[in-house]
């Protein structure tokens, strides 16, 4: 069991990021019926950014200053991309954020470089031991941010005005503006939130392991837990994420010394076999079908 | 209150729902509008409500004044600060929000004691809903569901209030219950009404004038009463039944020289 635990606290530490990134990835689902595939791309930028922020700001610092130019990069992205597209062929929408992705990619090299970088200087250690169990620094910080942002943005669209605007616009655009409620802006809000989202774990990931484009790999992990949890679940991607993190740390215990790189692809596996029993994922509710 | 000169409005560019159509609602008066399907109705809610881009539509030719100010173009949120709500075909209220949150999204401008105090009268004037305050709102009657918007509606704080065909899919009691919270809301609280109908009886008894559209053009204006003895809108809007079949033709016949 103690030689468990540890992998079960970095699988929930990694968990906690997917949940950030896939609750991000799911609200602009949600609010705008958008498949983001440059989310991956969006994580990327955050990081980068906080790596240029904490060229000349210590390391906690630079994370609060990236955060709002990552959301003001979300806002831009909805207003340069997105709302254009808004209406028109789901395919459109789709291709326009792939090509969004693959224009982050090489403006992000461009910018930046290709080669790994560093994060310079690092967070409090806040690594503790529980017993036999060391419980990282990394673990503490992801887990600590997470999960308030992430509890806190789930009581936000449940109780505040803005998130019953948000949930108004997302099932009925016309009426919302019928109504007079800003939907534009209350939209590239939605965009700034989940870039802000990807960004905090785009940092808290390249603190671990630095900013390169391998980060774009993690973001990819978005789509297995936020189907997993129920596109249109904020709760469940959370929840899924962290059910997948701990997988994964479980898999890398057991099945990686018999089936080498089967971690890899666990994601995707799991979440084949779970759309077979819930084909809404695991929190996603069934609609309301119109008679 | 809100002028509508010669309006043409052309879907997807080539489809034309309204061809020249103009009317006035005055300040403090009940308007109806008439019409059988594809009258050009709703394209007329959606002009003025300027949410005609939402529908692939646009206005080609003509002017929409509200308050004195053109219109025509303005976007819905501008328009609803200045007072003008439309409330659209089809019960557009958020099915998967409780009727609290609808009120919510629909009082959203008003101050957090505002929205209170507004919440609270709506629930007042409708027990049943206030009742039922913390269920789905889809899963609310259809009749529960028309009060809610037009709760909704008063928490926008309107001028004039622009109801597209809220007697849809009600029984005719209800209907005449429905007329009736219009008619009341109306007076006490001194707004205009635009009320667009295809059940011209109950629209008729709350109206103070009454326009008839037919294939995107007015084919009649008059003040209630005139349209209540009009032989053909009587004939041909308020009762196939008292007409028969052979009547009803005769007057397809009549109306070519309208």
């Amino acid at each position: 069991m103690s030689d468990l635990l540890p992998y079960l606290i970095g699988g929930l530490a990694n968990g906690a990021l997917y949940g950030l990134l896939a609750l991000g990835f799911v609200l602009v689902y949600r609010a705008t019926s958008v498949v983001n595939f440059a989310i991956g791309e969006f994580l990327l930028v955050g990081a980068y950014l906080t790596y240029t922020f904490a060229l000349f700001l210590p390391l906690g610092l630079a994370i609060l200053a990236a955060l709002p130019f990552a959301f003001l990069f979300g806002v831009l992205v909805e207003r340069g991309f997105v709302r254009p597209l808004l209406g028109r062929n789901v395919v459109a929408v789709i291709m326009a954020t792939i090509g969004l992705a693959a224009a982050l990619d090489g403006a992000v090299q461009l910018l930046w470089g290709p080669d790994l970088k560093y994060l310079s200087g690092s967070l409090p250690d806040l690594g503790f031991h529980a017993g036999e169990v060391f419980v990282s620094s990394r673990a503490v910080w992801n887990l600590l941010l997470a999960l308030p942002l992430g509890l806190g943005l789930l009581w936000l669209l449940r109780r505040s005005k803005y998130g019953v605007l948000v949930r108004a616009i997302s099932e009925r655009e016309v009426a919302a503006l019928a109504l007079g409620i800003p939907t534009a802006r209350v939209l590239a809000g939605v965009w700034g939130v989940s870039a802000l989202l990807a960004t905090l774990a785009g940092a808290l990931l390249a603190v671990a392991s630095g900013v390169g484009h391998n980060l774009v790999f993690f973001g990819m992990k978005v789509f297995p837990v936020a189907i997993l949890g129920g596109l249109d679940s904020v709760g469940g991607a959370l929840l899924a994420g962290f059910l997948l993190g701990v997988l994964e740390a479980l898999s890398q215990r057991y099945l990686e010394p018999l089936l080498p790189g089967f971690t890899e692809a666990l994601p995707f596996l799991v979440v084949l076999l779970v759309l077979l029993v819930r084909p809404y994922g695991l929190l996603g509710e069934r609609q309301i079908e119109r008679v | 209150m809100l002028s509508v000169e010669n309006l043409k409005v052309v879907y997807r560019g080539v489809i034309l729902a309204l061809d020249g159509v103009s009317l006035e609602v005055g300040a403090k008066e009940a308007v109806a509008l008439l019409g059988p399907n594809g009258a050009g109705k709703s394209s007329l809610v959606r002009a003025v409500a300027g949410l005609l881009p939402k529908f692939e539509g646009r206005v080609l030719d003509g002017h929409i004044r509200f308050l004195g100010q053109d219109t025509t173009h303005l976007d819905p949120v501008r328009l609803s600060r200045m007072g003008l709500t439309a409330v659209l075909e089809g019960r557009p209220l958020f099915r998967y929000l409780t009727p609290v949150e609808n009120l919510v999204a629909a009082g959203h401008r008003l101050s957090p004691k505002e929205l209170k105090e507004g919440m609270e009268e709506v629930f007042a004037r409708f027990p049943r809903l206030y009742e039922r305050r913390h269920e789905q709102a889809g899963y609310l009657s259809g009749g529960e569901q028309q009060m809610l918007l037009l709760g909704m509606a008063l928490l926008t704080r309107p001028k004039l209030l622009v109801v597209d065909e809220p007697s849809l899919g009600l029984a005719p009691k209800l209907v005449e219950e429905v007329m009736a919270i219009l008619d009341a809301l109306r007076r006490e609280k001194g707004l205009s009404l635009l009320l667009v109908e295809q059940n011209a009886r109950a629209a008729l008894n709350i109206v103070d004038r009454v326009y008839v559209l037919e294939r995107g053009r007015v084919v009649f204006e008059g003040d209630a009463r005139a349209a209540k003895e009009d032989q053909d809108v009587m004939e041909f809007y308020l009762g196939k039944e008292e007409v028969g079949f052979r009547q009803a033709r005769r007057y397809r016949r009549r109306k070519r020289w309208v």
